[in-house]
C-alpha cells in the first residue's frame, strides 16, 4: 500500500513567439557597372514581431536559416533590426545552418522590427532563372 | 487500479502541465533571379595628328591610348566596333583592344561602317581598365585633312 500526498499545480506559461508580415518582393539582379561585379539588390519591406514571456533571468535570440543552399556565386543576407535591449548581428549570409541574427532579447519584449534582405552575385554565378528559398526564423531562449 | 499506478499517472500529469519553454518559428519565401548582364564602357577621346614623314616614305602613323572595361555573366560574348561614316580616302583608323582574361583579341583592325570583331570568347568576367590603342595611318594621296571626327561605336553581344 502506497500512501503519498501529491500536490498538483499547473500554470499556463506563454512561450516566445515570432511572426512575419509576409514575403519580401522578388530580388532581381539585372545590371552592373562595366568592370565591376553585378550590382546587389535589396528589400526591406517586411517585418517580424517577437514576443517573449516574463520568466526572470531569461533572454532570447533569433536565428535564421535556409531550406537549401544558394547557387554558387550567389549570396543572400538578412539583417534584422533589434528590439529595445537586444543586439542585431547585422547582415548575415544565410545557408542551411541556423545563424544568430538577433541576440539578447529581454523578457517581456513585444516588438516589431524590419527585416532587410540583400542579394549579391558574382559573374561566375551566370544567369539564374527565378528561384525560391524558404527562410526560417526561430526565436529561442538563450542561454 | 493500484495506488501505485494512480500515483504514477498523477506524476506524469503534473509534469505535463508545467510548461517547457519551446522554440517557435516563422518562415518567409524569398524569390530571386540573376538576369543576363553585358556591360562595356570606354574612356578617353583620343586625338590623332599625322604631321611628319621620312622623306621617300608615306606619312608616319600615329597612335593614341584609351581604356575600356567589361562585365558579362555569360559565356562567349564578343566586342565589335564600327564608325558612323567612312574615313577619307587614303586614311585608315584602326583600333586594338586588350582582351580580358580568357578572351581573345583580334589585334588591330581597321574601322569602317561595317562592324568588325575585336574581342571574342569573353566569358564571365568583370575587368577593367583594359588598354585600347587607336592608330591613324595616311598615304600621301590623302592630302591635307582638316580636324575632323569619327564616332566609334562598340557593341557587346552576349553569349549564352
Amino acid at each position: 500500500m502506497v500512501t503519498a500526498l501529491l500536490l498538483l499545480s499547473s500554470r499556463a506559461v506563454r512561450a516566445q513567439t515570432i511572426v512575419v508580415s509576409g514575403n519580401p518582393a522578388a530580388l532581381k539582379i539585372t545590371t552592373a557597372v562595366a568592370g565591376s561585379q553585378p550590382a546587389s539588390v535589396s528589400d526591406n519591406s517586411t517585418t517580424y514581431t517577437v514576443v517573449t514571456p516574463n520568466p526572470a533571468n531569461r533572454t532570447y535570440k533569433i536565428t535564421a536559416q535556409l531550406n537549401a543552399p544558394m547557387p554558387t556565386g550567389v549570396s543572400l543576407t538578412a539583417s534584422l533590426a533589434a528590439p529595445a535591449g537586444a543586439t542585431s548581428v547585422g547582415a548575415v549570409a544565410l545557408d542551411l545552418t541556423a545563424r544568430d541574427v538577433v541576440t539578447g532579447i529581454p523578457r517581456q519584449t513585444n516588438a516589431t522590427r524590419t527585416i532587410a534582405y540583400q542579394l549579391s552575385a558574382t559573374v561566375s554565378a551566370g544567369v539564374i532563372t527565378s528561384s525560391t528559398r524558404i527562410v526560417t526564423l526561430t526565436v529561442l531562449q538563450f542561454p | 487500479m493500484s495506488a501505485r499506478r494512480i500515483l504514477t499517472g498523477l506524476a506524469l500529469l503534473a509534469a505535463a502541465t508545467s510548461a517547457a519553454s519551446g522554440q517557435t518559428t516563422a518562415t518567409q519565401t524569398v524569390t530571386f533571379q540573376v538576369d543576363a548582364i553585358n556591360q562595356i564602357n570606354f574612356l578617353g577621346g583620343p586625338s590623332l595628328v599625322i604631321n611628319t614623314a621620312a622623306a621617300g616614305s608615306n606619312p608616319t602613323s600615329v597612335t593614341a591610348p584609351a581604356t575600356w572595361a567589361v562585365t558579362t555573366n555569360q559565356s562567349g560574348a564578343k566586342i565589335t566596333a564600327s564608325i558612323g561614316s567612312a574615313m577619307p580616302a587614303g586614311v585608315t583608323l584602326s583600333v586594338s583592344l586588350t582582351a580580358p582574361t580568357g578572351a581573345a583579341s583580334a589585334g588591330s583592325n581597321s574601322l569602317s561602317t561595317t562592324a568588325v570583331d575585336l574581342v571574342t570568347g569573353i566569358t564571365k568576367v568583370a575587368e577593367g581598365p583594359l588598354a585600347v590603342t587607336y592608330s591613324l595611318a595616311a598615304t600621301a594621296a590623302a592630302g591635307v585633312i582638316a580636324s575632323t571626327t569619327r564616332t566609334v561605336t562598340y557593341t557587346i553581344t552576349g553569349g549564352t
